[in-house]
């Protein structure tokens, strides 16, 4: 494929310069495709709960029980059920939970990382008290999807 | 380190990636935290989750290793931020010596003997000219460049007139900058490094030397101290013009310099590694010092206690055992089914691995260091051939037979190398043929 090297450097401005993660660019039989890699994110943002199935971690793993009946945690840190002492629990066992629908909060470095569901459910279990240390994977809450 | 610290009784958090879970050290520490999945990114490269690990144990100080973020001023810095000390020298160090161009011109004003180099270069006439002065053979370097990208060895004005013109455009695509300059250019160096240790009293202390001359693509495979090509005059002379050097800059905790030796013997500073590096043992042997119980100390605030003179006791060789086929370097990872590893006397290992346990595919393929000790180089060469004919590893592929070939050539045994002495080996052919027993 024929490389026009100033094409390619207003591509990779264009990259640069926007919000996007990848410009794909097709002209007849020819394609392009410049890709930046994500770079690790600190900020007080909520995200959606990892929700890991054990068969989809690298291949090798030994069989695991199935992780998507569970909201498992997404960073180390420390697990708390209010936003405050004083507050209320965002979630008590019994609750419907709704996507984005926030469930706790993992601290770390100072962040507050709020937790958010992924999906419609129930809350079977809480698995972690309140200002106990977690780990990345823990499992915080046994879900039933709808 | 764990190793280390338990001896002090010093307890310890291993953190792992999901991928690591089982992994040795994850077994020999007092707790361990899982801090991401196996994508170094978001786990051994990620600031924040290991900075979390520490916060929730209750750790008090961090020992970055080597490789990941052991060279990432960041986290030193975000460390000390957060009240964690972290076991290496400052962060100002770690930028100054991480930069190989300010690296170069902060050891030429320390004193150091630095390679010979010129300026960026403004046009072919101008290219010419420089070169000539330098003198040829010079390698044309490209100042965006880095890790042995973006070099071209040149042998006369006539092959640098040939290339000049590719060579900036080469340049501008992968750096992204057509800024080239010349350097002096060694053929067949040996590579030489030095080991020191800084005190937070303004102690530096020089270790000796390691001869790392054994490497494939730049990455070293075999290690060994003190170096045959280093007459006692030269280990003396270059460790005190180092001493003062890095004292003069107030080092702190372990760091190595490397350096080139020449056919004329001349030393010359290659880079700086303000860190613990892999072949550390061969030192530890041949001086009797825990180097990582040293940085231990250090970090405490306490003062080095070294005699002022060391002298290499003996001799020591490293063979770097990685999980990988012999011949084709293609990675093996996979399940150890069986492993013995050597012993006796004057042998140490330091291993990641052990019987049952995976090698995962993500990592670097280094799983394990053989380490020998010996009174003299021939009895250090013997018993490695004995300590590596004896060591089992099953179910993966390792580069044990090349280790072997290597320790039987002649020109190993007489010491007569130089950095490119597996490309000369590989040419040889020798890594078919059969391998004695």
């Amino acid at each position: 494929m024929k490389l026009d090297f100033e094409q390619l450097r207003e591509l990779i401005r264009l990259l640069d310069e926007s919000n996007l993660t990848e410009i794909e660019v097709e002209r007849g039989n020819d394609r392009i495709r410049v890709r930046r890699d994500p770079a690790p994110v600190v900020s007080a943002v909520a995200l959606p709960s990892v929700e890991a199935s054990g068969t989809t971690q690298s291949g090798g793993t030994p069989a695991v029980e199935d992780d998507s009946n569970y909201v498992t945690s997404p960073f180390v840190g420390t697990f708390y059920r209010a936003s405050s002492p004083e507050s209320e629990a965002f979630v008590q066992e019994g609750d419907s939970i709704a996507p984005g629908q926030v469930l706790c909060i993992v601290e770390a470095m100072k962040l507050m990382n709020e937790i958010e569901s992924e999906v419609s459910g129930t809350i079977v279990e809480i698995l972690v008290e309140s200002g106990k240390p977690v780990e990345y994977g823990d499992r915080l809450f046994r879900i039933e999807t709808n | 380190m764990i190793r280390s610290c338990r001896e002090r009784g010093l307890r310890t958090v291993a953190v792992h990636s999901e991928i690591d879970a089982d992994a040795l050290h994850t077994r020999l520490a007092d707790e361990a935290i899982c801090i991401g999945p196996a994508d170094p990114t978001r786990s051994y490269l990620h600031i924040p989750a290991i900075i979390a690990a520490a916060e929730i144990t209750g750790a008090d100080a961090v020992h970055p290793g080597y490789g990941f973020l052991s060279e990432n001023p960041e986290f030193a810095e975000t460390c000390a931020q957060c009240g964690l000390e972290f076991i290496g020298p400052l962060p100002e160090q770690m930028r100054q010596w991480g930069d190989k161009v300010s690296a170069r011109a902060l050891a030429r004003s320390l004193g150091l003997p630095t390679i010979e180099g010129t300026e960026l270069v403004e046009d072919i006439e101008d290219a010419i000219k420089k070169a000539e002065a330098l003198g040829f053979p010079v390698l044309l370097k490209a100042s965006g460049g880095g890790g042995g990208r973006g070099m071209h060895i040149l042998q006369s004005k006539e092959e640098l007139r040939a290339i000049f013109q590719t060579a900036r455009a080469e340049s501008r695509v992968a750096f992204g900058s057509d800024a080239l300059y010349f350097e002096k250019y060694i053929d067949r160096p040996r590579h030489i490094e030095f080991q020191i240790l800084g005190d937070k009293h303004g102690n530096v202390h020089v270790l000796g030397e390691r001869e790392c001359s054994i490497q494939r693509r730049h990455q070293k495979i075999l290690e060994e101290a003190p170096s045959v090509a280093l007459s006692d005059e030269l280990r003396r002379d270059m460790s005190a013009t180092i001493r003062r050097a890095m004292g003069e800059a107030g080092y702190l905790s372990a760091g190595t310099l490397e350096f080139l030796l020449d056919d004329r013997g001349e030393l010359t500073f290659l880079e700086m590694n303000p860190r613990i590096q892999v072949e550390h043992p061969v030192t530890e042997l041949v001086m009797g010092i825990d180097l990582v119980g040293e940085q231990i100390r250090i970090a405490d605030g306490q003062r080095l206690e070294l005699p002022e003179h060391l002298s290499p006791r003996g001799h020591a060789i490293e063979c770097r055992i990685n999980a990988e086929d012999p011949v084709t370097f293609v990675p093996s990872p996979g399940t150890i089914t069986e492993l013995h590893m050597a012993g006796g006397a004057g042998v140490r290992v330091d291993s990641g691995v052990y019987g049952g346990g995976r090698v995962p595919p993500h990592y670097d393929p280094l799983i394990a260091k053989l380490i020998v000790h010996a009174p003299t180089r021939a009895q250090a060469i013997a018993k490695m051939r004995r300590a590596l004919s004896e060591t089992l590893i099953e179910g993966i592929l390792t580069n044990i037979p090349l280790h072997q070939r290597i320790l039987e050539h002649p020109a190993f045994e007489e010491g007569r190398f130089s950095t490119r002495f597996l490309d000369d080996l590989q040419a040889e052919r020798l890594l078919t043929a059969p391998v004695r027993h």
